[in-house]
């Protein structure tokens, strides 16, 4: 009768509510209990909903089986044994994460077998979802096999110390590279973030030695504009390009887009030094520009490094008296909330308790910046000035003084 | 949405059709229309009627003798009766020459009688319509209104639904209404709580806290009257100070709190918007910069010192279109740049070239694995845990976002509540410790704490995940069993007190020496600020990764005139505290009845949505009211808009009624 299944169906959801309730209070026994209640309740998988039934049984049965101190490896794998069975659609999805907890507890062969199974695993028509799955799975089980890989070589190299060949080995690692390689390369070509693979796609490739190979897959993987824009991508390149010795002007064109998408990365220290070495005017006017926009975000707050390359920078173009416009141009974007930002009193303070090299670099900057009777200046060289053996303070205020006449004209 | 049906004259009076119509139609919510309508002529019935009623009243009787002509001149010739009728004017002794009453007055007597007696047969099968009853109506519907019915139903059935809607998902209070600002030094353990109190959360606390053994309140708060309901408290830390945004409706005001522990806030600035604000957010980088968006579609970059400057104002939603004007704002890892939010995504803009600087940041859609119909509900700026992570909350799941990699999610947990999360705060883990992410719900009082670890800034580099499974922590009504049994019917008044909806959710992590302890504050809509400590656990071998969060007893706790209940050895203290809360509770229900007066329950049921008379406060006894008043009146005549109140001692200060 309609009462009938609607009480049904209401003491299922009261049971499944009760499941979610004791996992969130990490009471697993319980849980586990409902659990086997929640199963009998069900008799076939009709729903349509973005969650179904079968899928929750899973997630919940593989989470407190995790948790469960009792519970063994085997009884976990004959739990997901039988969730494979459950649903069709789900085959691939339980099997990666199946290898997953196996490679969590160690078990890498396993994981690898498992893996391998799934990949030769064929139902029906292949789907779009179904088949992005499987290049997943084939591209861990790549990865499992670079692993293999990795440590083959590691053994050939002990031998080769040791002065000594082994010609099984060899073949086999030669094996597990051919393996791997063939799996990586196929999912890197689909649009995603693909970091993990990619690497050690690079790191393969590179061992050979086919450079000319791993740089288009690494420049694919920066530039074309269908993969999201990650900035690992271009970090891959810069490091790789580096590694091979490049010239100067390849690393800062890769550097200039790492700049763009993230004005923020820790590389942009290194990307300021080589910019400051050329001999080109504009590009060490984009130096400058580079680190201003780097300390313009609140992770750089405390960066000396970076204080550090902009009291340089800023200091040289003083000195020198020319390109005092290119200061002005960055100052002018910045000034209505630069000094709040950076250059308050309780800043002045804290970085002198903390960091005292810090609030030198930055008292610099501030002092060319702001004029003399800028209030982080006024309270950083007083106190450096209070002792006698601090004398870096002492030609900072003198180095201020002197040039006190640039802040009017780059305030002007 | 659904405009209301044409209303037929029956649909009026016999409200057996509407809602068999209702029932056998696609119609939504099966809202009681015709029902409501009523409530609306008997609730105001000045507004309903306003200039026929008293017109009218010399031609209806409504007494129960005959109509006869009276032979002495002067006296009442009818008897006032007491009206039951709805609307209608009572009949007053008339002086006027007595043929021409009996001419214009007709008895309707039978007609409120025959009214009266439909409304007990309501609901019965056997319904006959009553042909006088739809003779009068037909006769008058179409001149007794004062404002022609077909508009006034329409403007009711618009305010039923905002009002059904907001029953079903209420957005106004997004991010919560309670606030913690950490004082003084590093290690002082103190602070301030920020939230609304009074009948209409109209009056914003600053609450000083001590952390030691429990959080305790030191001193009475420092309270400001506003001229709204407080719907949210935003507040953020710059360079030692707080500062404390505040969102009613129509005004948001900032205030100032200095770092010292005991220095009073200041109010800064307010401005008013002619749309409903929807967000208010403070800057974490510069000192009095705020983030304010209105329903308008318009989002606002507000410095104390320059004022507001529109960044945005698109009335369409951004990545595909939903009904929804609700929008939001959050600051990211660069000052100038904000993230702006409606339910469909994120994007974030620069607020020095808004139109031509903007990215993607966050699409409901494919590249996060969204499902369908999922929608924003609360977006979190992390900067306290990683300067360019963001949280993005959706009634379906929560989502990590990283500042540097848009549109793919660094970390995703379906978190599976019951309601959307409309609340959420982090906790920074130190480095190597988990980051602390608590989510709340507003009408279930869910309460789910999860940890996760993440890339240090400028560190090695390693992935976002959850440390352990993810904690449910105690709701307020939770704490009901662990209090001293009370009779029934005070259980149950209780009962309701402790399962109002929560409003607000604060968060610190107090150390103590070696004892580590995360405190999470939560205010409920009564006004009461509860609170529960979760100290740390080491963690257990079978779990060596993450720590081990373990929720203590229960021990809600408010700061003033809030409960107490007993943990599991509570102080002296506490229990007196407890007690006076108690006693407060009981004797203001009381207050009420013998006024005459039914209070409003505890939440807005749809059968009740209307009758005013039950929403009107208890008149505040006397005096104290009378000033506040005054003092009201006067503040908004002077044309500013906040005032700070500070009552002159009382000698016996009169019953605070409780918040409904």
């Amino acid at each position: 009768s309609h009462k009938h299944k609607l009480d049904f169906r209401k003491s299922k959801d009261l049971c499944l509510s009760y499941i979610q309730d004791a996992m969130l209070q990490k009471q697993w026994k319980r849980a586990a209990e409902f659990l086997t209640f929640y199963i009998e309740s069900l008799e076939k998988d009709f729903s349509t909903e973005y969650m179904g039934p079968s899928e929750m049984i899973w997630r919940m049965g593989t989470e407190i089986l995790c948790h469960c101190s009792q519970s063994n490896m085997k009884e976990f794998n004959s739990f997901i044994e039988q969730m494979k069975t459950l649903g069709v659609k789900r085959y691939l999805k339980v099997c990666l994460e199946h290898a997953f907890h196996l490679l969590c507890n160690g078990r890498t062969d396993e994981a690898y077998q498992s893996l391998s199974l799934a990949e030769s695993w064929r139902f029906g028509e292949q789907t779009t979802a179904q088949d992005k799955e499987l290049k997943l799975i084939q591209a861990y089980r790549g990865l499992l096999d670079y692993y293999n890989w990795s440590k083959q070589k590691q053994v050939l190299l002990e031998y080769e110390k040791d002065g000594f060949e082994d010609l099984s080995v060899e073949q086999e690692m030669h094996n597990s590279f051919r393996k791997a390689a063939v799996s990586l390369k196929e999912i890197i070509q689909i649009p995603g973030v693909w970091d993990l693979f990619v690497q050690c796609y690079v790191d393969l490739l590179e061992f050979y030695g086919d450079h000319e190979e791993a740089r288009q897959v690494l420049s694919e993987y920066a530039y074309n504009s269908k993969f999201p824009a990650n900035p690992n991508a271009h970090v891959y390149l810069y490091q790789f390009l580096k590694r091979h010795g490049e010239p100067k002007k390849s690393l800062i064109s890769v550097l200039k887009i790492l700049h763009d998408i993230v004005p923020c990365h820790e590389l942009m220290i290194d990307f300021h030094a080589m910019l400051q070495k050329s001999k080109k005017r504009k590009k060490r006017r984009l130096g400058l520009e580079v680190i201003f926009a780097a300390l313009d975000y609140a992770g750089w707050k405390e960066n000396v490094k970076a204080w550090n390359c902009l009291a340089r920078q800023v200091k040289q173009i003083i000195i020198s008296e020319k390109h005092l416009e290119w200061i002005k141009q960055e100052w002018n974007s910045r000034k209505d909330w630069w000094p709040a930002f950076h250059f308050s009193r309780y800043l002045a303070k804290r970085n002198w308790q903390e960091n005292e090299s810090l609030a030198y670099e930055k008292a610099l900057v501030a002092g060319i910046l702001l004029g003399k009777d800028c209030k982080y200046f006024k309270y950083v060289s007083h106190q450096g000035c209070k002792d006698q053996k601090k004398k870096k303070f002492r030609t900072l205020k003198k180095f201020v003084n002197k040039h006190s006449s640039v802040y009017l004209k780059i305030s002007g | 949405g659904c405009w209301a049906p044409p209303l037929a004259p029956q649909d009026i009076l016999c409200r057996g059709t509407l809602r068999r119509k209702l029932r056998s139609g696609k119609a939504g919510a099966a809202l009681d229309f015709t029902k409501q309508l009523g409530h609306f002529f008997v609730d105001h019935p000045e507004d309903a009627f306003g200039s026929l009623g008293p017109l009218l009243h010399k031609n209806f009787y409504l007494g129960n003798a005959a109509l006869r002509v009276s032979v002495f001149v002067g006296l009442p010739a009818l008897h006032p009766t007491p009206s039951a009728a709805a609307g209608i004017a009572n009949v007053r002794p008339i002086c006027s020459p007595q043929r021409q009453a009996r001419d214009t007055t007709i008895r309707m007597t039978s007609l409120v009688e025959e009214i009266n007696r439909l409304e007990a047969r309501h609901g019965c099968p056997r319904q006959r319509f009553a042909p006088r009853v739809r003779w009068f109506s037909h006769l008058c519907r179409d001149w007794l209104f004062e404002v022609p019915l077909g508009l006034l139903a329409g403007c009711v059935h618009d305010e039923l639904e905002r009002r059904w809607a907001g029953l079903l998902f209420d957005d106004s209070g997004t991010a919560g209404a309670l606030a913690w600002l950490p004082t003084g030094d590093a290690g002082a353990h103190t602070g301030c709580l920020v939230y609304p109190a009074g009948p209409a959360m109209n009056q914003l606390c600053f609450q000083d806290v001590v952390l030691g053994e429990m959080p305790r309140a030191r001193g009475s708060p420092a309270q400001f009257d506003l001229n709204g309901r407080i719907r949210q408290v935003a507040a953020a830390q710059v360079d030692g100070e707080g500062f404390v945004g505040v969102r009613s409706d129509y005004h948001c005001g900032v205030w100032r709190v200095p770092g010292r522990p005991g220095a009073p806030p200041t109010a800064l600035q307010v401005i008013r918007t002619d749309v409903p604000a929807c967000c208010l957010t403070a800057s974490p980088h510069l000192p009095g910069e705020l983030a304010v968006c209105t329903e308008s579609g318009a989002v606002y970059l507000w410095s104390v010192e320059t004022g507001l400057q529109q960044l945005r104002r698109e009335a369409q939603t951004m990545f595909f279109r939903d009904h929804s004007p609700w929008r939001w704002s959050e600051f990211t890892a660069h000052p100038r740049v904000l993230s702006c939010a409606d339910r469909t995504g994120l994007q974030c803009l620069d607020a020095r070239a808004p139109e031509r600087c903007h990215f993607d940041f966050f699409k409901v859609g494919e590249e996060a694995g969204c499902q369908q119909g999922e929608r924003v509900v609360l977006p979190m700026y992390l900067g306290r845990a990683h300067p360019s992570q963001h949280l993005v909350a959706t009634q379906f799941a929560v989502y990590v976002m990283d500042e540097r990699l848009p549109l793919v999610p660094v970390l995703k947990w379906a978190h599976m509540m019951k309601a959307p999360p409309l609340f959420a705060q982090v906790v920074p883990g130190g480095p190597g410790r988990s980051h602390k992410v608590l989510l709340g719900a507003s009408h279930t009082q869910e309460l789910l704490l999860l940890q996760y670890t993440g890339e240090r800034w400028g560190g090695s580099g390693s992935a976002c995940q959850l440390a352990g499974p993810p904690q449910k922590l105690h709701s307020i009504s939770s704490c009901l069993q662990h209090l001293p049994a009370q009779l029934p019917h005070r259980h149950r008044l209780l009962q309701q007190r402790l399962g109002v909806p929560a409003t607000g959710l604060a968060a610190e992590l107090h150390a103590q020496g070696q004892r580590e302890s995360l405190l999470v504050f939560q205010l409920s809509e009564a006004g009461d600020v509860f609170y529960q400590s979760l100290t740390h656990e080491v963690a257990q071998p079978e779990a060596p990764d993450g720590e081990d969060e373990d929720a203590a007893a229960p021990s809600p706790s408010a700061p003033c005139a809030s409960p107490r209940p007993a943990p599991a050895v509570p102080s002296v203290a506490a229990v007196l505290r407890y007690r006076r809360w108690l006693r407060a509770l009981f004797r203001d229900r009381q207050v009420p009845s013998r006024h005459g007066g039914a209070r409003a329950p505890p939440t807005i049921s749809q059968r009740r949505l209307f009758t005013s008379k039950d929403l009107v406060p208890a008149a505040g006894p006397g005096e104290l009211h009378a000033r506040a008043r005054q003092q009201l009146l006067r503040t908004m005549r002077q044309g500013g808009l906040i005032g700070r109140w500070a009552p002159a001692p009382e000698p016996q200060p009169p019953p605070q009624p409780v918040q409904p």
